[in-house]
């Protein structure tokens, strides 16, 4: 009882501080103390929204096309890394020879920021949409594999060897124990990897495209239109909030056994 | 062999294996080598386009940018958090701002960087410092909610409140979830480097790279991403070492105690 009350007034308390502070924010700019430019007020940011809605920025191109350019990127790359790193991962997990040959070139790729590799790509392949995934695939590739070679090889030794005394084939061993185990962390790795994806969409639509949201914040700053890159950053954090709930879902619903375990280290 | 000899021959090994791979395919001939240049090859060519003084003093600058912006989100980070996690209605007011701002990835934040701090240093190290300052921010968070309460009983019952309370008890408490936020922080620090450098720079990692590709030289450009690979994991490693001291000399005085 005294928990639920308490749960309210912070609720209460959260909501009036951020109200207070756009109002505030408005006020401020009506009476020309923040510079317009640089503190586009809210009234401002949401003429920004309606514009980008229906009118388009650069005119004609709408924001759901923005939005969608920029989901598409995140998940073909996302997918690319989940087809190569999984079989990889398992395959690594279950060879102790193959896990030590392998743990330095995967420690020093985990190590090279993604956006290094943005002169390299553009150099290869371009400033097309595949370059874009290709990186977006490289951060993701490196998170994931490590998330699923360590599910794998740290499923608890009792249960394989508990499955050994009742004479359960390897293969089944594989399918009925370690997948079932493994799959958590396998999980935690996705969440993570798909964090990375937007992190890396950011920097990678910097170059070569005017759509996408990281090419429409950079593109509206050019054109002073700060609003519309505000309107694009918020668009950015919601997609992402959206993606990382959808994901915990998913997790909950497909893994009823286990619940919540916070991904391998970065 | 004793298993650590093994672990490092076969790495090793690893590591051969991927070098002759890549030197292998570059003399093929299946791609040009100007653009898919051998390892050796182009580490060579690589620093002779880039001596070795110019390519240490990219990497001093990139250093210096990670280290200044690191350094304030992580203090701020920290200061923010212990204070929201341990004064409730500061917590409350700040918590819900903080859950807004924190999924905007950081490198959103460039444009408006350009706009609030100019094309000069400042920009490039606000953009690293909001990718140090939320991991910090988040990890210390969490450690302050989840102090154990008997902890905190037992120091009452010692005598302590108020602030003592949190400088003797909460804040040692806390200390493993910050150092686990100060690594996320120093990676994310280490992975907004070189768009942060694509900000009108003039030196640093971020920017040799990105120029070697106007110029084509592909060779300056993979030279550039194994240093930044390697500064990485150097200063990853460093870190955890001071890390892990730090919070052991803190459980041994405890221990003493």
């Amino acid at each position: 009882m005294r928990d639920d009350l308490s749960r309210h007034a912070a609720v209460l308390q959260g909501a009036g501080f951020i109200l207070a502070l756009l109002v505030a924010w408005e006020i401020t700019s009506a009476l020309g103390w923040l510079r317009p430019h640089s503190f586009p007020p809210p009234s401002r940011i949401a003429q920004g929204a309606w514009e980008l809605a229906v009118r388009g920025f650069p005119e004609g191109v709408r924001v759901w096309t923005h939005a969608l350019a920029t989901l598409r990127r995140i998940f073909s790359g996302f997918v690319l890394a989940m087809v190569l790193a999984i079989p990889s991962g398992i395959l690594i997990g279950a060879s102790q020879t193959l896990d030590r040959l392998t743990h330095p070139v995967i420690t020093f790729a985990r190590s090279v920021a993604t956006l290094s590799l943005l002169p390299l790509v553009i150099v290869w392949f371009g400033t097309g949409e595949l370059s874009k995934t290709l990186l977006i695939a490289y951060g993701c590739f490196w998170v994931m594999l490590s998330n699923v070679i360590a599910g794998v090889k740290y499923v608890d030794p009792t249960l394989i060897r508990a499955a050994r005394t009742m004479d359960t084939p390897g293969s089944e061993i594989f399918t009925r124990i370690v997948l079932p185990a493994a799959l958590p962390r396998i999980f935690a790795g996705a969440r993570t990897a798909l964090g990375v994806g937007f992190m890396v969409i950011v920097g990678a639509e910097m170059i070569g495209t005017i759509e996408g949201l990281g090419a429409l914040i950079m593109e509206a700053r050019t054109f002073y239109r700060t609003d519309v890159t505000i309107v694009g950053m918020m668009l950015l954090g919601v997609m992402g909030v959206v993606f990382a709930i959808g994901m915990e879902a998913l997790e909950r619903r497909l893994l009823p056994w286990h619940r919540g375990l916070s991904e391998v280290r970065r | 062999m004793n298993p650590r000899a093994a672990d490092a021959l076969l790495g090793l090994g690893g590591i051969l294996i991927v070098l002759a791979g890549w030197e292998l395919v570059a003399r093929s001939g299946v791609v040009s080598q100007s653009v898919f240049p051998p390892p050796i090859h182009a580490m060579v060519i690589g620093l002779r386009k880039v001596p070795l003084p110019d390519l240490g003093g990219h990497v001093w600058i990139s250093l210096q940018r990670i280290a200044f912006g690191f350094s304030a989100g992580a203090l701020l980070g920290v200061v923010i958090a212990v204070a929201g996690g341990w004064y409730r209605v500061f917590g409350n007011l700040v918590r819900p701002v903080v859950e807004m701002l924190r999924p905007i990835p950081p490198l959103a934040w460039i444009p408006m960087a350009i706009v609030w701090f100019g094309l000069g240093e400042p920009s490039k190290v606000f953009v690293i410092f909001l990718g140090a300052f939320f991991p910090v921010l988040t990890n210390t968070w969490k450690g302050m909610s989840n102090i154990d309460a008997t902890l905190l009983r037992a120091g009452q019952t010692m005598g302590l409140s108020g602030p003592e309370l949190l400088i003797k008890v909460a804040i040692p408490a806390t200390l493993p979830d910050i150092a686990t936020g100060l690594r996320i922080g120093w990676g994310l620090a280490f992975g907004v480097l070189v768009a942060a450098e694509l900000i009108a720079a003039e030196s640093g990692l971020g920017y040799m790279i990105m120029h070697a590709r106007q110029l084509g030289e592909v060779e300056v450009i993979i030279l550039g991403i194994l240093v930044i690979g390697a500064a990485n994991l150097v200063t990853d490693w460093l870190l955890a070492r001071v890390l892990a001291n730090w919070l052991g000399k803190w459980q041994d005085t405890t221990r003493a105690e």
